[in-house]
């Protein structure tokens, strides 16, 4: 088998054992990598109802075949695992080393089972797997335990670490890695803490076995530098994706005030030229030349890595329209190993929450030294307060009460991207359907929407653009694994992908062979959703309450008094399901799983639920 | 009359401001404007006046706010 390694690394930490499993071809053809193996694996291996926090969930790292071959850009891992934010199949992407040294270390993907008795670092290089303690850096932030394993293993070795929200166990904690890449939205670094798993640290001396070495390094390699080029002649890097901060701005789909507002006369001061002229240096992942992670001194002289999501919502979303005040909140999100994105929508909800009487509290929009208390709140769970913070927007509006569900700004548990949807209804779709809950990772159409169709429309061509942008970005990117980036923001053609696939395996697929994986990988979600949700219904597929609420309308603006309509959503969504083949629940049905070579998996399903 | 332009992303760099108000002469297109402020044609881009899209052809009216943003693709 070439592209493979045809191996996956097996870990106990209660037993301290770790075990080489090989899989099949037809394995490896069925499912592609990443986040192709991570729910298969998932799906067989994790029962319904099983907690989360427990040992009996498995934390998966998986990668794919063209992961750590020099081309654009394959310096990511897939990092999964049951969330316990959403009570389902959860993963996420990131920028690590671990991506190359896992595979030259002879491996497609990593299974770490039960639960360490003390912090616990997992070492592996090659075959020799140890299990060291980490008690020096529990308690410690992800910098300074970056710092650490660069210290005992250099700057070259493949990592993945937690910070305190992980080992507190903070739903939204994640994976961290490299200096700056954070990974694992639906709390998969807190699956990493309830094993008392502080890091992974991954060295590889092997080759990665390759139908045809050499004709994949003069492609990958003469590829890199055309991303290279193209990226500097656009300019595209200079603001990364902090541009599109003002072009939300502008055409109202920017988060601001809990998502209430769509656009604010200060949000320039957040924009991707602010931040150009803010910024320290810059950082990439491995295999990228078009780096995205722009730093600048945070308000307390830090170096943060600031992108748009964690902006949007860390920023205008809470008020602060401050950047270095933004840059200390994103600063500690990562050191605590919170997720951006979810952090700002909780501090978000709760101010709003006490704007609207829910709950008696003191914090208010715009106050970043009480954010920062909150924070730290939240990731060490301090008092009643900080375990609420930590367990989520969802769980806080079901505490809450008062009809603050209402605007609890996720779906499915997972909170929303940077992205105001009251008025952009394929955009709404996309987060109401994304497969792990509100994450813009899967599809986002707001330009199509805008620039190609009637804003305005709910019409089934919108559906569609979903289905092939998750195909691509949620399918195809996420299990061969690589950066979506310079397709999505270059151009770079996506003939490029099964040419790196078809050169490392031999094989001649064609881009409808990744989408019939796509579609299987996101049946797969679904029937685990199932699994865990057996009375599931479509109200799970729909976005905010807030977001339907005409007294939530603008008034002032391109949108003033309009917000998505109800039925027309549902009418969309019914578009979307005929178009996948779901069932009214938004579930596959029978023929769309055997058309999925999925029958086994279905049967498995239906134990818990019927099919349609 | 008169507009206001605001430029996004990296098109900053290559008309050489961000945002300013303009007087251009009535009944210009929206396709005109970029030709008057020089944005490169090869830039794909998306053009907005009061937050909605805007056509080519389409005249621009005096107050108009006018953006100019490379077509994102949301990260």
């Amino acid at each position: 088998m070439n592209g493979w390694t045809g191996n996956i690394l097996r870990v106990n930490l209660s037993a301290k054992t770790a075990k080489k499993e090989s899989y099949s071809e037809d394995f490896a053809k069925k499912w592609v990598g990443g986040r192709g193996f991570a729910v298969k694996i998932l799906y067989d291996e994790v029962k319904p109802g099983t907690d989360p926090l427990g040992p009996d969930n498995k934390f998966i790292v998986a990668l794919g075949p063209i992961a750590g071959i020099p081309a654009p850009n394959t310096g990511k891992a897939v990092v999964a695992a049951k969330s316990p934010l959403t009570g389902f199949y959860g993963d996420g992407n990131l920028g690590t080393r671990v991506s190359e040294q896992l595979r030259k270390a002879g491996y497609d993907a990593l299974i770490v089972e039960g639960k360490a008795d003390r912090p616990t670092m997992l070492h592996i290089e090659d075959d020799k797997v140890e299990f060291l303690p980490a008690d020096e850096v529990w308690g410690k932030g992800t910098y300074a335990t970056n710092d650490w394993i660069y210290g005992k293993y250099g700057k070259g070795v493949g990592v993945l670490n937690i910070g305190q929200a992980g080992e507190n166990l903070n739903r939204c904690a994640v994976v961290r890695s490299l200096e700056g890449r954070a990974g694992g939205r639906p709390g998969m670094g807190a699956v990493m803490g309830s094993k008392l798993l502080k890091v992974i640290a991954v060295k590889g001396s092997r080759a990665i076995p390759q139908a045809d070495p050499q004709a994949m390094k003069t492609l990958g390699q003469g590829d890199l530098k055309k991303v290279g080029r193209i990226d500097k002649e656009s300019g595209w890097s200079i603001q990364g994706t902090t541009g599109v901060l003002s072009f939300c701005n502008e055409v109202a789909g920017l988060p601001v005030r809990n998502f209430r507002k769509t656009h604010h006369s200060d949000a320039w001061k957040l924009d991707g030229e602010r931040l150009n002229n803010a910024r320290v240096a810059t950082y990439g992942c491995p295999n990228c030349t078009m780096r995205c992670g722009i730093t600048i001194h945070d308000h307390e002289g830090r170096e943060s890595e600031l992108d748009y999501e964690n902006i949007g919502l860390l920023g205008s979303n809470l008020e602060i329209f401050d950047l270095p005040q933004v840059g200390s909140l994103n600063y500690l999100c990562d050191d605590y190993g919170i997720d951006t994105m979810s952090a700002g929508c909780i501090l978000s909800f709760y101010a709003d929450a006490i704007d609207h009487g829910a709950v008696a509290g003191d914090f208010k929009f715009g106050d970043a030294e009480r954010a920062k208390e909150l924070l730290r709140m939240a990731a060490f769970r301090e008092g009643k307060l900080g375990n609420l913070l930590a367990d989520g927007s969802r769980r806080m509006a079901r505490e809450f009460g008062h009809g603050s569900e209402a605007y609890a700004m996720q779906v499915k548990g997972l909170e929303v991207a940077a992205y105001n949807c009251k008025f952009i209804p394929g955009q709404a779709l996309a987060f109401g359907v994304a497969a792990i809950g509100a994450h813009h990772r899967e599809a986002w159409i707001i330009t199509f929407e805008i620039k190609f169709t009637t804003r305005e429309s709910y019409g089934p061509e919108k559906a569609a653009k979903v289905i092939e942008l998750q195909r691509i970005r949620g399918g195809m990117f996420e299990s061969i694994v690589a950066c979506r980036f310079p397709w999505i923001e270059l151009g770079w053609g996506i003939e490029n992908y099964p040419k790196y696939f078809n050169t490392v395996t031999g094989l001649n697929w064609t881009l409808d062979d990744f989408w019939k994986v796509g579609d299987r990988i996101y049946s797969m979600i679904k029937l685990n959703y199932l699994r865990e949700f057996p009375n599931v219904s479509r109200e799970a597929d729909y976005p905010p309450a807030v977001w339907f609420d005409p007294a939530n309308a603008d008034t002032d603006g391109p949108i003033a008094g309009k917000v998505l309509e109800l039925e027309k959503y549902d009418g969309l969504l019914q578009h979307y399901y005929d178009q996948r083949g779901y069932d009214r629940r938004g579930i596959p049905t029978k023929a769309t799983l055997e058309r999925l070579d999925l029958s086994q998996e279905a049967a498995v399903a239906e134990k818990a639920a019927k099919l349609g | 009359m008169k507009i206001h332009v605001k430029m996004i992303g990296p098109l900053i760099y290559d008309v050489g401001f961000s945002e300013k108000n303009l007087e251009i002469p009535e009944r210009t297109t929206a396709e005109r404007l970029l030709e008057l402020i020089r944005v490169p044609k090869q830039r794909p881009r998306i053009v907005t006046r009061n937050g909605r899209a805007v056509a080519p052809q389409e005249e621009l009216a005096d107050g108009d706010r006018i953006a100019v943003s490379p077509i994102y693709s949301g990260g």
